[in-house]
């Protein structure tokens, strides 16, 4: 590529000989600067001599016949840069003192001694290309493993999802039980308590309480509920009795002051009756935990990873980066904190979303709703992300109180045909 | 920057009793009203009548200048020196002390540039009643009224002004406290406290708060006694005063002064900043009076009489007919009364403004500037305090500050954004962050570790920085700078003989006494390269917080019995920051062994403080009412003497709507000093930040700024010459016209641009006063021309600057608006002549090296007067003895309001004359003629046929 553009500047630099010099415009724009007598404005407004050209006074409003001097307000001036890229700079720049172009061509009536550059830059430049390129070509083989890792990682999380959500269900299943025996029980115990207070003629009402008793049911039914079982040890059938119960000060009332409590039959469906009381808070808090997992595993699922998922790799991950005395920790999709050299840590924001401009969504992260400041806002992060072969933090900082940045450089930030800066021209 | 908000971590837990007390600041209650300062309301207790106040005819002494006659109090016997000198210039100092005080009372020095000098004074007639002096101009006369003492100031049969007319003059003696202790310890002259303070030196501290319990008590027995020897005299807070948690000791006992002052026939009086009030004075009946007391206050209030960061005790009063002024030289605490009222004198209806000055302690002295025009009183005023300080060209340029850039790579991250967006800037300032721990005088070394790499990088583009150099010294003893100024003994002493010891950014801090010339001498040496470590040439100074500003002290400011050598800081308060300011000015100047003018931005100032660099309205808030008040807050610096003056563009607590920040920078680019600054909690607000339309509209402002730059150059230089304002309100120029007196929301800038900034959120147009019956004003972006005296209606959009330029008048441009000033030395200038209805104009070029004083110590300047009469433009020498080389030229010349001519032609210095193409336009008669590339400073000529 570069190599065209030098060869098109030798050709231009060969034509640029044959006729008079017009100072600051480039190859393309010496149809309008043709010797005549006269000169045409380009945007056609004025006819002036052409000795008005470049003659150090704007008389064309688009700067046109001042290509090569600081006269127009909207001028422009090319700088050829052999060696470089040509480019344009304002006219304000032209012998203001510094030297804007490599080649020194912009100061060529000012005391600034400018040393020509161009060379360096052109070999920087191309040194640095061809770094970047390198880097480019290998991030992006990176970021096709990062996006087939992703694809797995999905995959995993997808399937990990659809087993979470059958376990809600048998376990709803097994609630809908739980209650229908809570209320039998209750039943049960009520009818035993009754009978016990009315002794005669009772007998047949107590044997039907016994056989109704469920004692035996627990162990199988809680088999779909294992994977729960590892977290929560209380999901165990019988657990010690003297675990604290809420008791209606009711059901205490009628326990202590009734004679009736020594009866086998109304102990055992008291008994009975409180197990299933506790055997199906036990189960609702277990819903409730699968629930909230399901519920951040979804929420997790709908973050946007880009478009083949190519960031979904950072989640779980942390860098970290030091700038004076703080080091700050970036969780993607996750949050940012602080930590002080004293220890203290505070969070900079939570992850909110992509905050891209459009054509580069996926180039900026926001995390907000951070740790309030002292009458200030709310602390946030802005991280944007930058193509390179690792994942690491390049920098931090802090541009207004309490709203930082960060840069973020990863492989899956890696765009195939960037555009190549080299040979941009504005011109028309 | 502010009182103490919320920041600084570490601070905020070491001072969180303080920030309390300081969050309580954003309300009044912080601050004294007069009733809580016991002199005012002692004083303000007296009410006009007769006075007690006698003249003793017979003491009367008359030399060449002076004249001296005592005074007597017939209440208490006690007598004053009253001494009255004719001065140069049409005016008339008054100045009154006790006869015999029993100490020394202080005397201001320093502020006024010389001893003024005096003319002869005349006695026309004298008799038992009293007597008539002459003042020389016209039938001016003063009158002596032995019986009740008053003075009367006549021109012909109209008085212009009378003293003590309605009884007011109260001057408490110094006198002895009516106490055991004082008795015996301070028998003849001295105050007890200076006897205890010796007793310190040689004992310990436990000692030393022995003898203080020995006070109380004493104090405690002592009242009944009081009361019998003196019972209509003592009143509580003669000889202790505390306000919230602070005890003022006062060991000195009552000391303040009072005088009123009557103007008949006078309706408008202006001055004393500084307020954030309007510029006409409001009358202080039944309210506070204007309080003039440098004071650091957190979120100001507007439309308020409370005192803020500066002082200049100068008041003038305007009719139509003449305008007048009192300088009331007194450093200590000071509040002024004013009321109007109108009197039914001869069949008319006149009105009249009365004005009472009340100072805590010093003397009565007061110049009286007879006028007669406004500008001989300005003129008055500069012949007696000094003009404007010329400034650098680059520091009239715009300024971008924030509290803070962070470090090295911010300040090259936002020096390359003006260049990216293409608008010019000239200084990047750096707040306390930058520094060491709020070390001033050093560099944070992790930020800022290569402070000369990032000096040369800003001079590389032809700019400049400024850091912020704070009067308050930490108190830590491997800080180079404290270690001196303590083993020099240069603190600001507490009452008890010790180093004063306050609150302010850096934690414990002590306070330089800048009053002692030795101190101030030491102080300018820090500012060398090699002192001040890591600084260069393109380095300048910010003095904040110098009013000063003690975050733990009574009204967030020092003790007023802290001790300045035998001063209590009581006497010299208000002078505090105008002698850091004028160290650290100093300090600059030497650094380059005298070649190179300094910068200095001053919070706190002084009358006289214009002699040493610019000012600006402290910590403003991001509101339209703030922008607003820019206006009038440095129109009354102007009319004092202070021309650099300018508001944070953008306001610095808060953020400011997009449209405000732009509105703001339309403002600043027509107000003489022009910074946009931020508080810390604010998010950044560079010009680009707000969308491209933002952006072009803020760099539009920024660029009329500088095409402006030669105008603004020359009404400086003028201002140093002659002390006339910059910004002027419209009736310095018209002072017969009664219809400009109470203007605020638009100014002048000379006398040949009238700006009426767009101050109103949602602006569909403003309507401009353009003063001047016969006078015409050109609108400078249309060129439209409008009659003068009349209310304009100008609809306005985003765009919208509303100037005019002044038919009659010649103003010069540079309009290769490039990325700094400096780089825009050597281009040519276009010249705006805007004719009036004779078809006449003129104006004037002054052009300098821009940056040295080789100007005032060689001569180097071009200075040309351009008058456009009979057809004819000719830039002449208003300098022959002056030489300067120049490479700029005439670009261009556009005359505004003339017909189309046939012909052009220059005429040169050797007589070579040659025709000149030009442009005209009908519509709007104007013509531009190409090219004449004339160098700036020869003479020349040319003429339309």
């Amino acid at each position: 590529m570069h190599f065209h553009i030098a060869v098109a500047v030798i050709i231009w630099a060969a034509l640029f000989v044959e006729s008079r010099k017009i100072r600051g415009i480039s190859i393309s724009y010496k149809r309008f600067y043709k010797e005549r007598k006269s000169f045409l404005c380009i945007d056609g407004s004025k006819l002036i001599p052409f000795e008005q050209v470049n003659d150090d006074y704007c008389d064309c409003a688009d700067g046109s016949d001042e290509p090569g001097t600081a006269a127009c307000p909207s001028g422009r001036f090319y700088c050829t840069n052999l060696g470089f890229r040509p480019h344009y700079i304002q006219s304000s720049r032209v012998n203001d003192g510094i030297c804007d172009c490599c080649d020194g061509s912009d100061e060529y009536s000012s005391p600034a001694l400018c040393q020509k550059t161009c060379r360096n830059l052109g070999q920087q430049e191309r040194a640095e290309l061809e770094e970047r390129m390198r880097m480019l070509s290998e991030g992006l083989l990176m970021k096709r493993q990062l996006v087939e890792e992703g694809a797995d990682v999905w995959r995993e999380k997808q399937a990990e999802l659809t087993d979470l959500q059958k376990v809600a269900e048998d376990l709803q299943v097994r609630l809908e039980y739980l209650r229908r025996r809570k209320s039998d029980a209750g039943a049960q115990k009520e009818k035993a308590l009754t009978a016990a207070q009315h002794p005669t003629g009772q007998e047949g009402l107590r044997s039907q309480i016994r056989a109704e008793l469920p004692l035996d049911d627990h162990g199988q039914s809680l088999q779909d509920t294992d994977r729960l079982g590892d977290k929560d040890e209380g999901v165990e059938p019988r657990t010690d009795s003297a675990a604290p119960r809420e008791e209606s000060p009711n059901e205490a009332e009628v326990r202590g002051g009734d004679p009736s409590e020594d009866d086998p039959d109304v102990k055992a469906a008291v008994e009975a009756a409180e197990s299933a009381v506790s055997d199906l808070n036990k189960a609702e808090e277990a819903h409730q935990r699968l629930q909230m997992e399901i519920r951040e595993l979804e929420e997790r699922l709908a973050i946007d990873y880009g478009p083949e998922r190519e960031f979904l790799f950072l989640l779980g991950r942390c860098f970290q980066i030091t700038a004076y005395e703080y080091s700050y920790t970036l969780c993607p999709f996750n949050q940012v904190t602080q930590k002080s050299q004293m220890g203290t840590e505070v969070l900079l924001g939570k992850w909110d979303a992509w905050d891209g401009p459009p054509e580069d969504l996926y180039g900026v992260m926001k995390y907000d709703r951070g740790e309030p400041c002292w009458q200030g806002p709310t602390r946030s992060t802005h991280v944007q992300l930058v193509c390179g072969t690792d994942s690491t933090l390049r920098w931090v900082k802090e541009p207004s109180k309490c709203h930082y940045a960060m840069e973020l450089q990863t492989p899956a930030a890696c765009q195939p045909q960037q555009p190549s800066r080299r040979g941009v021209h504005n011109e028309l | 920057m502010a009182a103490p908000t919320d920041r600084m971590g570490l601070l905020l837990v070491a001072l969180l009793p303080v920030l309390f007390s300081i969050a309580d600041a954003v309300d009044r209650s912080n601050f004294k009203t007069c009733d809580q300062s016991a002199f005012c309301k002692r004083q303000r207790d007296v009410k006009p009548g007769q006075s007690p106040y006698r003249a003793l005819l017979e003491t009367m002494e008359l030399s060449e200048a002076r004249l001296t006659l005592q005074l007597i109090n017939d209440n208490n016997k006690v007598r004053l020196l009253l001494e009255l000198y004719r001065l140069q210039g049409n005016m008339t100092r008054v100045r009154i002390n006790e006869l015999k005080p029993l100490r020394p009372r202080y005397e201001v020095p320093d502020v006024l540039i010389q001893e003024p000098p005096t003319e002869s004074l005349l006695l026309l007639e004298r008799d038992e009643h009293g007597m008539v002096l002459s003042l020389g101009v016209d039938d001016q006369r003063l009158i002596i009224n032995a019986r009740p003492f008053r003075l009367d100031i006549m021109d012909g049969p109209k008085v212009l002004l009378s003293l003590n007319s309605r009884g007011l003059l109260v001057f408490e003696h110094l006198r002895l406290r009516k106490d055991t202790i004082s008795h015996k310890i301070s028998s003849t002259v001295g105050s007890m406290w200076d006897k205890i303070k010796s007793v310190f030196s040689s004992k310990t501290e436990a000692d030393a708060e022995g003898v203080e319990n020995d006070v109380e008590q004493n104090e405690a027995e002592k009242v009944e006694e009081v009361e019998e020897v003196t019972e209509e005299e003592e009143q509580p807070g003669m000889w202790e005063e505390t306000f919230k948690s602070h005890s003022d000791a006062k060991p000195s006992g009552p000391s303040s002064i009072s005088l009123d002052f009557s103007f008949p026939g006078v309706d408008h009086v202006y001055g004393i900043p500084e307020h954030a009030d309007s510029l006409k004075l409001r009358t202080t009946d039944g309210g506070e009076p204007y309080r003039l007391y440098n004071l650091d206050v957190f979120q100001y209030e507007l439309y308020n009489p409370m005192a803020l960061y500066g002082a200049v005790p100068v008041l003038l009063s305007h009719t139509a007919e003449r305008t007048m002024g009192l300088f009331w030289l007194n450093a200590a605490e000071t509040w002024v009364d004013i009321s109007s009222s109108r009197a039914v004198q001869g069949g008319g209806d006149a009105p009249q403004t009365d004005v009472r000055w009340i100072s805590e302690s010093g003397i009565i002295d007061v110049f009286i500037m007879l006028g007669p025009r406004p500008t001989d009183v300005i003129s008055q005023y500069a012949s007696l305090t000094g003009t404007q300080s010329f400034p650098p060209l680059s520091a009239l340029a715009y300024h971008q500050c924030r509290w803070n850039y962070n470090d090295q790579e911010d300040v090259q991250a936002v020096d390359n954004g003006f260049d990216e967006y293409d608008i010019p800037y000239d200084f990047i300032w750096l707040d306390i962050e930058h520094t060491d721990g709020k070390r001033y005088f050093t560099w944070d070394p992790n930020k800022f570790s290569q402070p000369r790499e990032m000096l040369q990088n800003l001079k590389d583009k032809k700019r400049k920085m400024v850091t912020i150099v704070d009067p308050h010294i930490k108190v830590d003893s491997s800080y180079k700078i404290h270690k001196e100024i303590r083993s020099k003994d240069f603190y600001i002493k507490n009452k008890d003989g010790g180093d004063y010891e306050g609150w302010c950014w850096p934690g414990n801090a002590g306070y330089p006494d800048f009053t002692n010339p030795e101190m101030r001498a030491w102080w300018a040496t820090m500012f060398a390269y090699d002192q001040y470590e890591g600084t260069m040439d393109n380095l300048y100074t910010w003095n904040d917080m110098n009013e000063p500003s003690v975050f733990n002290g009574p009204e967030v400011t020092m003790h007023k019995d802290a001790l300045h050598g035998g001063w209590e800081h009581r006497d010299v308060h208000n002078l505090y920051g105008f002698y850091v300011q004028m160290a650290t000015a100093q300090g600059l100047i030497q650094r380059s062994g005298g070649v190179e003018r300094p910068f200095v931005l001053t919070r706190a100032f002084f009358a006289g403080s214009q002699r040493y660099g610019a000012v600006w309205t402290g910590d403003n808030a991001a509101e339209w009412g703030h922008l607003k008040m820019s206006i009038p807050m440095c129109l009354s610096l102007g009319l004092v003497g202070i021309s650099f003056c300018g508001a944070d563009v953008g306001g610095f607590f808060k953020t400011p709507s997009p449209e405000l920040l732009v509105r703001w920078y339309q403002a600043g680019a027509y107000q003489p000093f022009f910074r946009a600054h931020a508080h810390l909690d604010t998010p950044r607000r560079e010009p680009w930040l707000f969308g491209p339309e933002n952006t072009a509209l803020i760099r539009e402002a920024v660029r009329q700024r500088y095409t402006l730059l030669p105008y603004w150059y020359q009404l400086f230089y003028n201002a140093h010459r002659t002390g006339q304002p910059v910004m002027r309100p419209l009736w310095l120029e018209y002072p017969g016209d009664p219809a400009t007196f109470a203007i605020e929301d638009e100014f002048l800038l000379g006398k040949d641009l009238l700006v009426h900034p767009v101050t109103d959120e949602g602006s569909h147009g403003v309507t401009a006063f353009l003063p001047g019956e016969g006078e015409v004003w050109y609108d400078v972006h249309t060129y439209k021309k409008h009659q003068g005296n009349l209310n304009l209606y100008i609809p306005v959009t985003m765009n919208s600057i509303p100037v005019f330029q002044r038919g009659g008048s010649i103003i010069t441009r540079k309009e290769r608006v490039r990325r700094s000033s400096s780089c825009m030395e050597d281009d040519p200038y276009t010249l705006y002549v805007a004719v009036n209805a004779q078809g006449t104009a003129e104006g004037e070029l002054y052009i300098d090296d821009g940056h040295t004083f080789n100007y005032e110590k060689q001569n180097q300047f071009i200075h040309r007067r351009l008058t456009f009469t009979e057809g004819s433009l000719s830039s002449s020498n208003l300098s022959p003895d002056s030489q300067f080389s120049t490479a700029s030229w005439v670009e261009k010349v556009i005359f505004i309001g003339v017909p189309k001519p046939s012909a052009a032609t220059l005429r040169t210095a050797d007589g070579a004359e040659s025709p000149l193409e030009f442009e005209f336009d009908p519509a709007s008669e104007l013509l531009a003629l190409r090219k004449p590339g004339v160098n700036a400073g020869a003479d020349w000529t040319i003429h339309l046929r």
